[in-house]
């Protein structure tokens, strides 16, 4: 079998890195041999018929997408469905298949008794880099005080936050546990808490905004394709649901790429951020630099 | 005699041309059928399976040829979200230029060899990659 010329991109530099911050492994291939489990995963995420995906493929969809490294999202589920869809230790399995490529990220369920302890294995034990929470399937508001020892011990490692903010696809999911003004006093009341409002809280994207342009420690990623193409969407969250001077002169420090994949199209969106008529520096911050300040802390 | 067989593989780019008269010919060799036709098809809806002289000039002016035809930038109704997926459907070229291209070959077996012409060689066509892509390839005779 013989293939047609491609196009290999070339290493870089940290500086100029390409991350995707919002990435569910749950159908990677070396996570699921066992059947049960990737049935399990089907009908708790809601996603069907794309099978499991080889790391050569990731690695294959991340070389035409132009990307370096992939932000990995456990999602624990344990109370609200009681499964837990991909643990910390499949993300750290993961991980330590290309550390170079995955930094993972620890999934718990706040109103789960051992969550804190679940946390803290997942910062100290095994490494991973922040935690990924879903205000809207979990059943939590962001200021709820299940909640708060969660964020303490995110502080005291250092690490953000990922909120799948507005919308989910998910079934059993409330939107309104995600809405980005209930984060307003989160980003208040813990400006040494940095966090992370997926998809702009669509479609909630001009308060999603307002919080973040108050709020230093507030991000959003991009990771939304609910209509239409990834042209036609992202053009219009960034024309006319925001103003693209909004993100160009006064949020560019807080936007990142995200694409929510395998739920929407990595290769198709991250391609987009380049005509999205945003500056070239602008375009780089998103596209890697506010993700490894996010990642490892404001200056 | 009718011998079926499948092969599953990865593929590398979003539009590519795969060379498979390679895994054609090992098939047809394989089944010990000396006098007979052997059929490939894909099965998926976002590939193709043609035959053409394989040439990277060929392979480059149809893959112009098609994204003119089928450009990426057209408001077309499938880029949506697909509730029984729960995901996006980004391919609508993908499916369009798979109706133009065919999803499969045919090629008579003579003496134990495929049949074809100096300057056929058969491909398989992704439209949607990178994927992971599964041909059958059926050989029948004796």
């Amino acid at each position: 079998m013989r293939s047609g010329p491609s196009g290999m991109s070339a290493p870089c530099s940290v500086n100029d890195m390409f991350i995707d911050v919002h990435v569910h492994p749950a159908f990677y291939e070396p996570i699921n041999g066992d059947g049960c489990r990737e049935r399990m995963r089907h009908e708790t995420l809601g996603i069907h018929k794309n099978g499991t995906a080889k790391l050569e493929h990731i690695f294959n969809q991340m070389r035409l997408a132009g990307l370096d490294a992939l932000f990995l999202l456990a999602q624990d589920y344990c109370v609200a469905e009681g499964v837990v869809p991909v643990t910390n230790d499949e993300v750290k399995q993961l991980v330590d298949l290309a550390p170079d490529r995955f930094m993972g990220f620890a999934g718990v369920d706040p109103h789960d008794p051992g969550a804190n302890d679940k946390l803290e294995r997942a910062f100290g034990d095994l490494g991973l880099q922040g935690l990924n929470l879903h205000p809207g399937r979990q059943r939590f508001y962001p200021m709820d005080s299940c909640a708060q020892r969660l964020y303490d011990i995110c502080e005291a490692y250092n690490r953000p936050v990922m909120f799948h903010a507005g919308m989910s696809w998910e079934p059993n999911t409330l939107s309104r546990y995600g809405r980005p003004v209930e984060f307003e006093e989160l980003a208040a009341t813990r400006p040494g808490l940095r966090f992370c409002l997926s998809g702009f809280g669509w479609p909630w994207v001009e308060e999603a905004a307002m919080v973040m342009v108050k709020y230093p420690n507030v991000y959003a990623d991009t990771g939304i394709l609910h209509f239409d193409s990834a042209r036609e969407f992202l053009k219009r969250l960034f024309t006319h649901e925001l103003a693209a001077t909004w993100v160009d002169r006064s949020l560019r420090h807080q936007v990142m790429f995200g694409s929510d994949n395998p739920r929407f199209e990595q290769i198709r969106m991250a391609r987009m951020l380049d005509q999205l008529g945003l500056r070239e520096s602008t375009v780089e911050l998103i596209k890697g630099s506010n993700a490894l300040e996010f990642l490892n802390g404001l200056e | 005699m009718i011998d079926t067989t499948t092969r599953t593989f990865l593929t590398s780019e979003y539009n590519q041309f795969v060379n498979i008269t390679d895994l054609v010919s090992g098939a047809v060799a394989e089944s010990g059928v000396r006098e007979g036709a052997v059929t490939v098809i894909s099965k998926h809806t976002t590939t193709g399976i043609t035959t053409n002289e394989a040439l990277e000039c060929l392979e480059s002016d149809i893959h112009e040829f098609l994204a003119k035809l089928i450009p990426e930038d057209h408001p077309y109704a499938h880029a949506r979200v697909l509730k029984d997926y729960g995901s996006t459907a980004g391919n609508p070229t993908g499916h369009l230029k798979s109706l133009l291209m065919g999803n499969h070959a045919h090629f008579i077996i003579r003496d134990g060899e495929v049949d074809k012409g100096g300057a056929q060689e058969i491909y398989f066509c992704e439209f949607d990659g990178p994927s992971e892509r599964t041909i059958i390839i059926q050989v029948m005779g004796e």
